[in-house]
């Protein structure tokens, strides 16, 4: 029998677990299955997977993370990682503990890269943009022309980063997928590039004013707010 | 579901290709055992008389470094091949414990050896030949290895290169232990056994940031 003739049979983590409670059996073998038809590039069935297991993995982040937004990215790099590591998966091993392991070191990353970063780079720097595009209308107005130069001058890896999160209003983990790079690069990059127009535009204004008096562009914004 | 949550799955369902499972960590094991044991036989082979394997059974500190060495390969090899796989978390920690165990008795043995009586030095320079071949013959073992990780899990690239680099240099360290006529526990103590740790040292970091970017 090949691999993939083995892969295609009934899910045998479901069905060799005894003591196992029915209805949680019977969920293991539907998630196992939906995995396999995923594996094998079902799209319906990857959805219906996706849409099942998201409040599963919500309700083990929301245990360990409380703030909204905050679990909201980890329930994303979870799902990202889950799509990145779809091939590691084993219909004969069950599938729960599989999506919990990703799902657990999304969380452990989540906490270390805070640890790391102290919780400041990338919200501080925003904050400061944000405090920045709120101190005038007139401040805000100017701020366009001068943030399309500035970004036109950073390398093209930093300026996708930005693009995505800042003007597209992409969540990180969304933002990573299209640029075909993991969240925590993404992170890196978007950061990078944060501080290079922080210099950027500091170095445009002059007295504590914009120099340039064009008019305004649309706000560069997710639901109108820096985020 | 949030609006973002959403519309990341409709990405992912877009995005999604077929995607074959990676074969079991067994059969892993066994790939990358059988690579090794090919380089191992041709290293051999071309010996004719290898003098590691004649002197196996004659010296205790030989032979127990010999063995701490290979219970360090086989764990290493398994831990390093359970860290691409979410889920096997258990295996990893546990084979990484067996390894370091492993380690931990062939360094001991040839430490105790060195303070016995009669531990012959080694001839200048045989340190580092030794050295410098069991981190060659280990090249073939850690790129099979590392191509397991590559092709595993997004997890943690540092750690999982880590215990490959241990994997392969405990692997390359048998190999130039069966072939090397010098039983001084000094010598099996800097030119064999310290290959994985002189790999892991210095290939970590390297590998890690290789596996990441091949990962994507």
């Amino acid at each position: 029998m090949s691999t993939d003739e083995r892969q295609s049979d009934p899910p045998a983590a479901a069905r060799t677990r005894p003591g196992l409670d029915p209805a949680v059996e019977a969920r293991e073998a539907q998630l196992t299955e939906w995995m396999q038809a995923a594996q094998r590039g079902d799209a319906d069935a990857y959805r219906q997977l996706l849409e099942a297991i998201q409040p599963m993995i919500r309700r083990i982040v929301r245990a360990r993370i409380r703030d909204e937004a905050a679990a909201d990215d980890v329930v994303q790099n979870a799902l990202l990682s889950i799509h990145r590591g779809r091939r590691t998966y084993r219909a004969e091993r069950p599938f729960g503990p599989w999506m919990r392991a990703i799902t657990r070191n999304t969380i452990i990353d989540h906490f270390r890269e805070r640890k790391r970063k102290g919780d400041r780079e990338v919200e501080l720097v925003v904050e400061q943009f944000a405090d920045e595009s709120a101190r005038s209308a007139e401040a805000e107005a100017a701020l366009a022309p001068e943030l399309t130069m500035a970004l036109s001058t950073l390398p093209e890896s930093q300026r996708q980063a930005v693009t995505l999160v800042q003007i597209e209003g992409l969540s990180v983990a969304e933002a990573a997928l299209r640029a075909g790079v993991s969240a925590g690069a993404l992170k890196v990059r978007a950061h990078r590039g944060y501080r290079a127009l922080a210099k950027l535009l500091e170095g445009a204004r002059i007295g504590g004013e914009w120099r340039s008096e064009r008019p305004t562009a649309a706000r560069h914004s997710r639901g109108g707010e820096w985020r | 579901m949030t609006g973002g949550t959403e519309r990341l799955i409709d990405g992912l369902v877009e995005d999604l290709e077929p995607a074959a499972p990676m074969i079991r960590v067994r059969q892993a094991f066994a790939v990358v055992l059988a690579v090794w044991a090919a380089v191992l036989g041709v290293v051999l082979w071309s010996q004719r008389h290898p003098a590691g394997a004649t002197l196996l059974f004659t010296n205790g500190v030989y032979l127990t470094s010999f063995v701490g060495l290979m219970i360090a390969a086989l764990a290493a090899t398994l831990s390093a091949l359970a860290a691409a796989r979410p889920g096997r978390e258990r295996l990893e920690r546990i084979a990484l414990g067996v390894s370091a165990g492993g380690l931990f008795v062939a360094s001991g043995v040839c430490l105790v050896g060195l303070t016995g009586e009669g531990a012959q030095p080694s001839p200048p320079g045989a340190d580092a030949m030794c050295l410098q071949m069991g981190a060659f013959l280990s090249l073939l073992p850690a790129g099979v290895v590392l191509s397991f990780l590559v092709r595993g899990w997004a997890g943690h690239p540092i750690r999982a290169a880590l215990i490959g680099l241990v994997s392969a240099g405990a692997l390359g360290g048998v190999t130039i232990h069966l072939s090397c006529d010098l039983i001084g526990p000094g010598h099996l103590l800097r030119g064999h056994v310290a290959i994985p740790l002189v790999l892991a040292v210095l290939g970590t970091y390297p590998a890690g940031l290789l596996i990441r970017r091949l990962r994507g």
